[in-house]
């Protein structure tokens, strides 16, 4: 099947202004400035066909975002080559814009001070919808989630997961080939969040639309994404199932204990300190904890698990336990942290 | 130390406003165009009206005061209302209240460190201009020190005015429609667009007994003034004095009732 | 993808005008403040005007209601910039949030889109006023009134709103590149202020300068000259609607050129 998208050797470099520091650096800046090239995307090549949910993952900075402009047309690339759905995004803006959908997290493109429907009046009336498809697609909506409520209500009175979900809609409402999310479910509640992952696994499934998938929320991945594309400083890391990337970490796997009868979140450092005092080959553990649970990652090629969980045992009551393999978090975690 | 947290906003606002060097430049250029204009105008009302005084100013006198003016603008300009209003539009306001100083000082003190910039970027290069380009028409002896003195209670009337208009923006939603009242009123009545001398007589009475001629018309008239009588001065000053004092005491009770109200009804 | 024309353009701008100024409505005291504070500012401009000229029975040459009627003149014809173009203004701070991005991601002319989101209908008073000043100026000068001469005074109204439009869409793209542009804005603003005067008060050089670098002249002085001084006009008077499109299309160009340069600080 032909590629939708189709990235070929891809970089984008921004020039920054170097400031020098305190009162004497910002006069001597007045009258001369330094800047410096910074590469925010190097050489990344992708390509991506219909239907997919591509998870495109990376720490803050990564040139996650760098990359969806370009795609969506409002950046040039510096070299490379980039088609989308055919078209070269950065010449065809207008006709690119036609094919596809955008979400940016925090920033609403609907008008602020209309009700939704009116909202989506107008986007009929931009990308040209016939009223037959526009009808259909109120419709699907309608059978989707629960929008009545929203359609009269101002976008500036929602709550920001009315806002995000009516993002979404609107994203989709001309029928796109490509929508592009940008930290969709950044900043809701659990349950919120939980609709929107729906919404977007059913809006994908009906239109085989291909949605490009920005985040920081791992539950977002395990939900939404087959195949994950990792970038860090810029540079691809992984491009693959991750199910496949999971494999490279066969052989760790995550030691879940309740501990104590009230301990605190102290329990995290000192736990960590305890068994690095333990172990020689402290790094093959690291430790976290939530609400819950006070997880230990163990890389079992290493340290045995029954030997961490004795030198627990000797220094903490333990309440509960299971047993589990590396979450798509950890795994994430460890590949920002120390690469494939 | 308690001056030294106020200083602290002071440098902070010197190394913002070092920060824009384009809109350093552009001020400059904006300021040069303006001052053309000006002279050109005022040049062509001199050279038709026949006569070499106009309202008991020269065309140097006319030219000294407009120019000042500007430059005093420039410096004393501070667009506190906006930044008040939109303080409370976006919420940041709650923010600035939970600062342990309080928010007209605070307000204050953050734009003094464009105060200082402004001062040797835009009123000092002006002054020096001025005096030479009018072959020293300023008379420069006493008067600059009356002059100086002058200039507190002028930036302080401005700020309260400003802080006044601003706390009105807690009741209404328009912080554009009064940030324009304001402006005007100000610019034409403080006699920073057309000296007060011009003005016909009823209007000259009626806006001696408002607080806005301080501002502007205060200062420069003892700056032009060669040979100032201790007594007229005097009364100058202590006029604005008397304006500083009320206004601010204006602008504290009206910016503390109005927050009352606000925490009350929950902004 | 379907063509889209000029209906399809007229049809998206009314549709997003009748909504913009229905969300207006919704907000009565802002709408009820901006409206009283732009009356304010003419009739303060207006005040200005009259205290400036009430002394002077004429200016190099021009009488008092010849001037008026280059202030009206003046006023009218940037009502188009004020009332359709007026978004120019919070160009910077969409920029500099980065939300400017979302301007980015629709099938239609960027310019026309991001323009077409805000009606300002304050703007209309000022045409108001603009007229009446212009028509009171006309019975007290005593100019014919021929349907010709009614024609010349649209089209070159129109002129001088495309060079105001030109000025201020210039001015706006300035943010593109400089993070400050407010004050790139103010002093376009100002630009406003000085095309009420007769550009033959200044010396050559400077006629030059507001004639081809800074449009300014073109706001009024050449265009009114084709009804105040039908004896003797000048062909940059009769050339001035080519130089108003061709402004136009250049700061259009100039905008576009931001935008599309633009590479979204933030996220």
């Amino acid at each position: 099947m032909q590629n939708l998208i189709e990235i070929k050797e891809v970089s984008k470099e921004f020039k920054i202004l170097n400031r020098r520091e305190g009162l004497i650096g910002s006069v001597k800046d007045l009258f001369s400035r330094n800047y410096k090239i910074v590469k925010a995307v190097d050489n990344i090549s992708i390509s991506i066909a219909p239907g997919e949910i591509v998870g495109y993952l990376g720490p803050n900075g990564a040139g996650k975002s760098t990359t969806i402009k370009m795609m969506t047309g409002v950046l040039e690339p510096t070299s490379g080559e980039i088609l989308v759905n055919g078209n070269v995004p950065y010449k065809n803006r207008s006709k690119n814009a036609q094919e596809i959908g955008v979400v940016f997290g925090q920033r609403s493109q609907l008008w602020w001070s209309l009700p939704l429907i009116e909202s989506f009046r107008l986007l009929k009336d931009i990308y040209q919808i016939d009223d037959s498809e526009y009808e259909n697609v109120i419709k699907l909506y309608k059978s989707l989630v629960d929008i009545e409520p929203l359609l009269h209500k101002p976008v500036r009175q929602m709550s920001l997961g009315q806002r995000t979900l009516s993002d979404i809609l609107a994203a989709f409402l001309h029928n796109p080939k490509i929508v592009f999310l940008d930290e969709p479910t950044i900043g809701l509640d659990v349950s919120m969040k939980n609709k929107i992952r729906i919404l977007i696994q059913a809006l994908n499934h009906e239109k085989n639309t291909t949605v490009i998938l920005t985040t920081h929320d791992m539950g977002d991945v395990d939900a939404l994404c087959k195949r994950i594309v990792i970038i860090d400083k810029g540079k691809m890391l992984y491009d693959n199932d991750i199910e496949h990337l999971k494999g490279f970490f066969g052989s760790y796997r995550t030691l879940k204990l309740r501990l104590g009868e009230n301990e605190t979140q102290q329990t995290d450092v000192n736990l960590e300190n305890a068994l690095a005092k333990h172990f020689t080959e402290y790094e093959a553990i690291s430790v976290s904890s939530d609400d819950e649970w006070t997880s230990i990652l163990i890389n079992e090629e290493k340290i045995k698990l029954m030997d961490v969980m004795k030198a627990v045992q000797d220094n903490y009551f333990i309440r509960d336990m299971k047993l589990e393999e590396i979450s798509t978090e950890e795994v994430i975690r460890k590949i920002y942290e120390e690469g494939v | 130390m308690k001056l030294k947290k106020y200083f602290a906003l002071t440098r902070c606002g010197i190394l913002e406003s070092l920060q824009f060097r384009a809109s350093l430049l552009v001020m400059f250029a904006g300021n040069l165009v303006y001052l053309t204009v000006v002279y050109f105008l005022w040049k062509s009302i001199y050279a038709s009206s026949g006569t070499n005084s106009v309202n008991g100013m020269t065309f140097h006198d006319t030219l000294i005061y407009l120019v000042l003016a500007t430059a005093l603008f420039n410096f004393m300009e501070m667009y506190a209302v906006w930044e008040i209003g939109r303080n409370i539009q976006t919420g940041k306001i709650v923010l600035d209240l939970l600062k342990p100083i309080k928010y007209r000082s605070y307000l204050f003190w953050s734009y003094s460190g464009s105060f200082v910039v402004n001062f040797f970027t835009t009123f000092l290069p002006t002054f020096i201009t001025v005096c030479i380009v009018t072959n020293s028409a300023v008379p420069l002896g006493i008067n600059l020190l009356y002059f100086a003195l002058s200039i507190v209670p002028a930036v302080i009337i401005n700020y309260s005015i400003d802080f006044i208009v601003g706390t009105i923006c807690l009741y209404t939603e328009s912080i554009w429609g009064i940030n324009i009242m304001k402006q005007v009123i100000v610019m034409l009545f403080s006699g920073a667009t057309i000296p007060i001398a011009f003005f016909p007589k009823t209007l000259k009475n009626i806006v001696n007994y408002l607080p806005f001629t301080s501002i502007y018309n205060t200062p420069l008239s003892i700056l032009l003034n060669g040979n100032p009588q201790n007594a007229n001065i005097l009364t100058m000053l202590g006029i604005q004095v008397i304006w500083c004092i009320a206004l601010l005491i204006v602008s504290s009770v009206f910016w503390k009732i109005s927050l009352r109200q606000i925490t009350v009804n929950g902004g | 993808m379907k063509k889209k024309g000029i209906n399809f353009y007229l049809h998206i701008y009314f549709k997003i005008l009748a909504q913009d100024i229905k969300s207006k409505m919704s907000y009565r005291a802002d709408f009820i403040i901006s409206t009283i504070g732009m009356i304010f500012t003419n009739i303060a401009g207006f005040v200005s005007f009259w205290i400036l000229f009430r002394n002077f029975p004429s200016i190099n040459g021009w009488s008092y209601y010849e001037m008026m009627f280059l202030y009206g003149f003046s006023l009218i014809s940037i009502t188009p910039v004020q009332c359709l173009f007026d978004n120019n203004w919070n160009l910077r701070m969409y920029v500099y949030s980065g939300d400017f991005i979302k301007y980015c991601f629709r099938p239609i002319n960027l310019f026309f889109y991001y323009q077409s989101e805000i009606f300002d209908i304050k703007g209309l008073g000022q045409l108001a006023f603009g007229l009446a000043t212009m028509v009171y100026a006309w019975t007290k000068i005593g100019l014919a009134c021929t349907p010709l001469i009614i024609l010349k005074t649209i089209i070159f109204l129109i002129t001088a709103s495309l060079i105001m439009i030109a000025v201020m869409n210039a001015a706006a793209a300035t943010c593109f590149w400089i993070t400050n542009s407010f004050f790139v804005m103010d002093l376009a603003l100002k630009f406003r202020d000085y095309a009420k005067y007769p550009i033959t008060i200044f010396s050559p050089v400077f006629r030059f300068i507001f004639t081809f670098i800074i449009p300014v002249a073109f706001i009024a002085y050449y265009p009114s000259l084709v009804i105040l001084r039908p004896d003797n006009i000048p062909v940059l008077s009769w050339i001035s609607p080519a130089f108003g499109c061709l402004f136009f299309w250049l700061s259009y160009k100039l905008w576009m050129h931001g935008a599309t340069k633009y590479s979204g600080t933030g996220s």
